[in-house]
């Protein structure tokens, strides 16, 4: 039963009293991904974007795999045309009954064009000869009756989409040119220089200039996207100010105004949008410097409530509205694109991985349903969006159980250690050493181990006085009749033309369970030993390990990181001990240990002095070297800073993120380590501040007495560190699920714990998201 | 452990259950280390060993030319043979130089079970000395009525500091490290050698023993005290209350282990089969318990107390039972050894008629596991070990140890080693290594064997072992 939840999928089943048409009494009503046991995994910039994505050994036997994790939403690109200077982009249909988009509209600095599908669905420049294609458009969009509108800086014109000719035409006053435009079906809203606000309504071959209201300052974005009952028409128009940097929200058709809200600072707003998500209404607003605002509107009031801000990237963005699966979603566009979702009636933002958008228009044709229009960097790509989530899971099935893998940049490719089981019988196993294609996960090379002879971990490395990067392989014999493996390889390979190619092996006395890369040599961990490993150029220029120097007195040292001359060793059940490579003795000497008789299962070094480790009764810790201490006992200790419970067996740390990182951010100069648990669940460390620390402790503190724990369990006792001999409170760890669940919190929940901290609601809700972008 | 680790990984083991499997392998695989030594500085046997009950690291030892060292087991002072030989020399040691020192042998020396800050020796110079580790001075001193043998600490209390002190007098006194003062005297054991030879050396006195030979607090009561005295009785107290409450017997048995909580109910049907009066006791007995969970704190000293009120007589007891009640004896002999498994659950016994006993707490009955035939030091008290799953039990058997599994009493692993008796031994259950100190004045260590991954070095370090200094 364990065994199966651990490694099969996971369903949400419906025990049912009546069987179905099958005859089933067991109704699956929803599945879920399962990546456990993670058993190894690596972080890896495949898209080099400064955005990670994990690579997870998942599954066991036949039923292994690879997983990529991903944060934020891909674009699978389906068609692109290179295209400069890209100013805005609509898609327009061809009758108003037609599910499908027909023209893009692409408008350039001085010039319109208009791409069409033809019929063997390629993307095509034709013409709308009711459209003036010698000018920028400003704006375009489908109406009523079978029309298109356009704007330019000169006029609105109005266009039959049937017979694509020009019906009718609006002029703006002589002396004013159109700034910022915006219509729907029924409605033109246009802004004019001088800050006049011009608003036209749409009728069958008919323009009709319908109010007209001159404010104090510039307009410095419009719009009049219907949220209320009718999709035609709305009743509601948002304008942003230059100048006091407001927005307003007035009433169609009268343009009286009904709310105005200062934003504050000194940055306009450049794009704002009225949309409703879950059926709720929001107004969300776009500010120069990459800001984005979010309101809440009363739609029989055009009140604006719940202000909140979160910053989304540095350059001005634009909003526009998609509709993917049925639901609405908001695009921004901007350095740092972004989707903006709704989910249990709370605004979440995933990005999408893509470097700069300028513009993105929905393009919904026949031959590219459900599509996005979207120009970049010099290039305009038409794509089809993932499912709106945040995490996005592809499988790649193995048909084999992958133990351990890693990542070459240079030649671009995985390797991993795998096993593959010949018949149903436990002994029967191959293992393998396998080369991927890090793009398309393909097996393109095979390296088979010897009988017995088992992969158990796998390092790419460089060596001094060696440019050439290789795979380094260790192995261990696992003989039948013996207890422990002693013997083991380590395998030195070097990938060309795709394949893997044996450079150098040496034999070794014992499993090697783990490799590090070290000043240029290899440190092997084999059985209770750490091994210092040299790269030597032989006479006939063949290469070779030699063994350099090694130290004993572990159980067995399973884990081993490295940085610097520090070699941090977490062994099977004597904790942490840090190691040091003395270069002018060539010797391994322990310099400090922690004396707690932890079993471990994984460690990292988090920063020169700390070190993070996990252990068997699923608690954390960390350790700091106390190189300060006064006498060699001291020194000689790490000290415990901190414990905490985590619930999870964790397998493997890995430093890395999977969100990308904006550089000028506080949260962007965070320290993260990743970590993947048997169960499948992959988690985040975050090393703080110590100012963000207490904050967000007290913080922590105030939402326990909030959050009530289902049936009651304290949440307190269930972070507690708990091994056989005690049970101690958790300390210097924070629980971010915990604190992250504020912003799920009733407004009057919130405030009681705003209460309790002396900080305002709308500060903790801006400290917390900041949190959440750190995932 | 090579597999464990592969499966742990998965998921297909447990994590407890993964460290248990590998503790258990690991004491099966005990031999005389060839990694590390300890350097004895002791110039007498040593008698009694204790590693400290917080961090695991420092190892105690008392020798009987009166000094007490204290060694860093964890962290070695130098390293021989291509550090692949960790030695281990005392951090300090106090002898009969040191001005407060003993001035006869070191019977016992144990630790302050709560830090490390203080240690304990009892001596034959009838002494009780408390010593700050840090300054190695003496800062408590206990004048006894004898010779002590044995000194005990409760690893429970958290509201007594009492020292329990088994000497050559029959009475036992608790000495209060909180206030200086005798707190109690236990008067119940009898004398059991009419005559006394005159000392003159202090060796000489294991000839002929008298009084209290071992002490042992409960380990799930911090009220409760274990004596075993020379008139071969173990004695029961439970400290707020005058007299002893519980005599064990020897003639009142049950066979074999107490079935697990869980699986008793199944395990039941079997005893019951097995032994029919006592299987019967057995059910009635085992829902005692349960019903005592409710209480809470000190459920376990209650039981225990309840244990003698089978009959109505025997209830009017305590204090003072009935005479033939408390005449009732566990060995023919001296009680030499006590020691009470980690869960509170069994105590085994060792005593001068040369045989090792299990007693089930619950009932206070004879077990009748047979440890087969042993050959235990009879005239001098002796210091036994269990690991901490209680399956094994490490008894010191003249210059041999051997270990016996706890419940069928087979002998599964004989240490040879010391050249002369062996008086104690200690299992470090952090490490899965064993500790034993002798008459030959070595201190020995025990650990799991270690696949060796340099031949040539490997080899000479096993041949080579810690008498060669």
């Amino acid at each position: 039963m364990c065994l199966h939840s651990v490694i099969v999928p996971m369903q949400l089943i419906k025990l049912n009293l009546q069987p179905d048409t099958k005859g089933s009494y067991v109704e699956v009503l929803e599945r879920f991904v399962n990546l456990g046991p993670i058993v190894d995994f690596c972080v890896v910039d495949l898209e080099r974007q400064g955005q990670g994505q994990v690579v997870t050994c998942s599954g066991a036997y036949k039923d292994g795999s690879l997983r990529v994790v991903r944060n934020g939403i891909g674009i699978n690109e389906q068609a692109s045309v290179e295209l400069q200077g890209i100013k805005g982009m609509w898609s327009l249909r061809s009758s108003t009954d037609d599910p499908f988009d027909t023209f893009l509209v692409v408008s350039f600095i001085s010039e319109t064009r208009i791409l069409a599908m033809n019929l063997e669905d390629e993307l095509e420049e034709t013409e709308i000869e009711g459209f003036n294609s010698q000018v920028q458009t400003l704006f375009c969009h489908d109406a009523v009756y079978n029309q298109l509108v356009q704007v330019t800086s000169s006029s609105v014109r109005l266009v039959s989409s049937i017979s694509r000719e020009l019906r009718n035409e609006w002029h703006a006053p002589s002396g004013y040119s159109v700034n910022v435009a915006t219509a729907n079906a029924t409605q033109v809203l246009l802004a004019t220089g001088g800050g006049h606000l011009v608003y036209l309504e749409i009728g069958d071959g008919t323009l009709t200039e319908v109010k007209h209201a001159q404010l104090e300052y510039e307009i410095s974005c419009l719009d009049i996207n219907p949220i209320g009952e009718n999709s035609n028409y709305s009743h509601l128009a948002a304008v942003g100010m230059w100048t006091d940097i407001s927005v307003r929200i007035f009433s169609l058709p009268e343009l009286n105004l009904i709310t105005k809200e200062q934003l504050g600072g000194e940055i306009i707003p450049r794009s704002v949008l009225l949309c409703s998500f879950e059926g709720t209404s929001y107004l969300l607003c776009a500010l120069g410097d990459g800001h984005l605002l979010n309101f809440q509107v009363n739609m029989s009031n055009g009140e604006l409530t719940d202000r909140k801000k979160v910053s989304l990237g540095t350059q001005p963005i634009t909003l526009r509205t998609f509709s993917s699966k049925n639901t609405t979603h908001v695009f921004a566009s901007s350095d740092r694109p972004t989707v903006i979702y709704s989910s249990n009636k709370k605004l979440l933002y995933s990005n999408v991985n893509l470097k700069e958008v300028g513009h993105m228009c929905p393009f919904n044709s026949a031959a590219f349903p459900d599509s996005l229009a979207i120009a970049k960097e010099g290039e305009l790509t038409i794509g089809t969006i993932d499912d709106i989530q945040k995490l996005h899971i592809r499988t790649i099935p193995l048909g084999e159980h992958a133990r351990r893998i890693c990542h070459q940049e240079q030649s671009r490719t995985f390797a991993i250690c795998c096993l593959k089981n010949q018949s149903s019988a436990d002994e029967s196993e191959m293992h393998f050493i396998r080369l991927l294609d890090d793009q398309t996960l393909e097996c393109i090379s095979t390296y088979p181990l010897d009988t017995f002879e088992y992969g158990c971990s796998i390092l790419s490395c460089s060596f001094s006085d060696d440019t050439n990067v290789y795979y380094c392989v260790g192995t261990a014999y696992v003989l039948p009749e013996e207890n422990e493996p002693t013997k083991g390889r380590i395998l030195v390979f070097i990938v060309e033309d795709g394949k893997l190619q044996l450079i150098a092996e040496k034999e070794t006395k014992g499993a090697v369970y783990s490799l590090n890369a070290f000043n240029g040599k290899l440190l092997a961990a084999i059985n209770q030993k750490i091994q210092l490993y040299k790269w030597m150029l032989r006479e006939d220029g063949s290469r070779e390990i030699q063994t350099e120097c090694g130290h004993h007195g572990h159980i067995l040292a399973l884990y081993v990181k490295t940085r610097g001359d520090f070699i941090v060793v977490g062994d099977l059940m004597k904790s942490i001990s840090l190691l040091i490579y003395k270069h002018e003795e060539g010797a391994i000497e322990e310099r400090a240990r922690d004396y707690n008789a932890n079993w471990m299962s994984a460690v990292e070094i988090l920063d020169d002095d700390t070190y993070l480790g996990a252990e068997n009764n699923f608690n954390l810790f960390t350790v700091r070297k106390n190189s300060e201490g006064a006498t060699d006992e001291e020194r000689g200790r790490l000290e415990v800073i901190g414990e905490y419970h985590l619930g999870e067996f964790v397998n493997r740390f890995r430093h890395g993120s999977l969100v990308m990182r904006l550089p000028d951010s506080e949260v962007g100069q965070i320290q993260t380590v990743i970590f993947g648990t048997v169960n499948g669940a992959i988690g985040v460390i975050a090393s703080l501040p110590h100012d963000q620390y207490v904050f967000l402790e007290k913080l922590q503190s105030n939402l326990r007495k909030v959050i009530k724990g289902v049936g009651g369990l304290s949440h307190e006792q269930w972070r507690s560190f708990n091994n056989e001999k005690r049970t101690a409170e958790a300390k210097n760890f924070l629980d971010g699920d915990l604190i992250e669940s504020f912003l799920d919190l009733s407004r009057g929940k919130m405030e009681e714990v705003s209460k309790g901290m002396g900080v305002s609601v709308e500060e903790l809700s801006k400290r917390v998201e900041e949190l959440t972008r750190l995932h | 452990m090579w597999k464990d680790i592969g499966d742990r990984e998965m998921g297909k083991i447990r994590p407890n259950s993964f460290s248990s499997r590998i503790k258990s392998n690991r004491i099966s695989n005990l031999q005389l280390s060839n990694n590390k030594d300890i350097v004895s500085p002791h110039r007498g046997s040593i008698n009694s060993l204790q590693v400290d009950l917080t961090e695991g690291r420092y190892l105690l030892s008392g020798a009987s030319d009166a000094s007490a060292a204290v060694f860093d087991i964890q962290r070695a002072t130098n390293y021989e043979g291509d550090g692949l030989i960790a030695k281990h020399k005392c951090l300090f040691s106090v002898d009969k130089q040191h001005q407060k020192g003993h001035k006869y042998a070191i019977s016992s020396a144990i630790w302050y079970p709560v830090d490390t800050g203080l240690f304990v020796t009892g001596s034959y110079d009838h002494h009780i000395k408390v010593w700050d580790t840090n300054t190695t001075q003496v800062v408590m001193n206990f004048k006894m009525p004898g010779k002590v043998y044995r000194t005990a600490m409760s690893t429970l209390a958290t509201s007594h500091m009492l020292i329990a002190a088994g000497t050559e007098d029959v009475q036992v006194r608790l000495c209060d490290i909180s206030s200086g003062a005798f707190a109690h005297t236990l008067s119940g054991h009898r004398v059991y050698m009419v005559y006394k030879v005159p000392v003159i050396m202090y060796y000489m006195v294991f000839m002929v023993a008298d009084g209290v030979m071992t002490v042992e607090w409960s380990t799930s009561s911090e009220w409760v005290l274990i004596t075993g005295g020379c008139d071969g009785a173990i004695r029961f107290w439970d400290i707020r209350r005058a007299g002893c409450f519980l005599v064990l017997d020897q003639s009142q048995s049950q066979l074999g282990q107490r079935p697990p909580v869980l699986a008793r109910s199944a395990a039941n049907k079997v005893s019951v089969s097995k032994s029919l009066s006592a299987g019967q006791n057995l059910l009635v007995k085992s829902r005692v318990p349960q019903k005592k969970y409710a209480n809470g704190h000190g459920m376990k000293q209650s039981t225990i107390a309840r244990m003698p009120s089978k009959g109505s007589a025997r209830q009017r007891l305590h204090p003072g039972m009935l005479s033939i009640q408390d005449r009732a004896t566990a060995h023919y002999g001296a009680v030499t050894g006590l020691k009470v498994t980690d869960d509170g659950m069994y105590l085994l016994s060792a005593g001068s008629d040369s045989r090792i006993k299990l007693w089930d707490l619950e009932s206070g009955y004879n077990t009748l596991v047979n440890f087969g035939k042993v050959r235990l030091q009879a005239s001098k008290a002796i210091q036994l070990a269990v690991s901490q799953d209680s399956a094994q039990v490490f008894v010191p058997c003249m210059a041999v140890v051997k270990a016996f599994d706890v419940w069928s009493g087979k002998m599964s692993l004989t240490f040879r080693g010391h050249y002369e008796s062996v008086n104690c031994c200690w299992f470090s259950s952090q490490d899965q290594e064993l500790y034993t100190g002798g008459n030959d004045r070595q201190i020995l260590v025990w650990s799991p064997s270690k696949t060796i991954t340099d031949d040539t070095n490997g080899r000479q370090a096993k041949d080579e072992d810690s008498w060669s200094d």
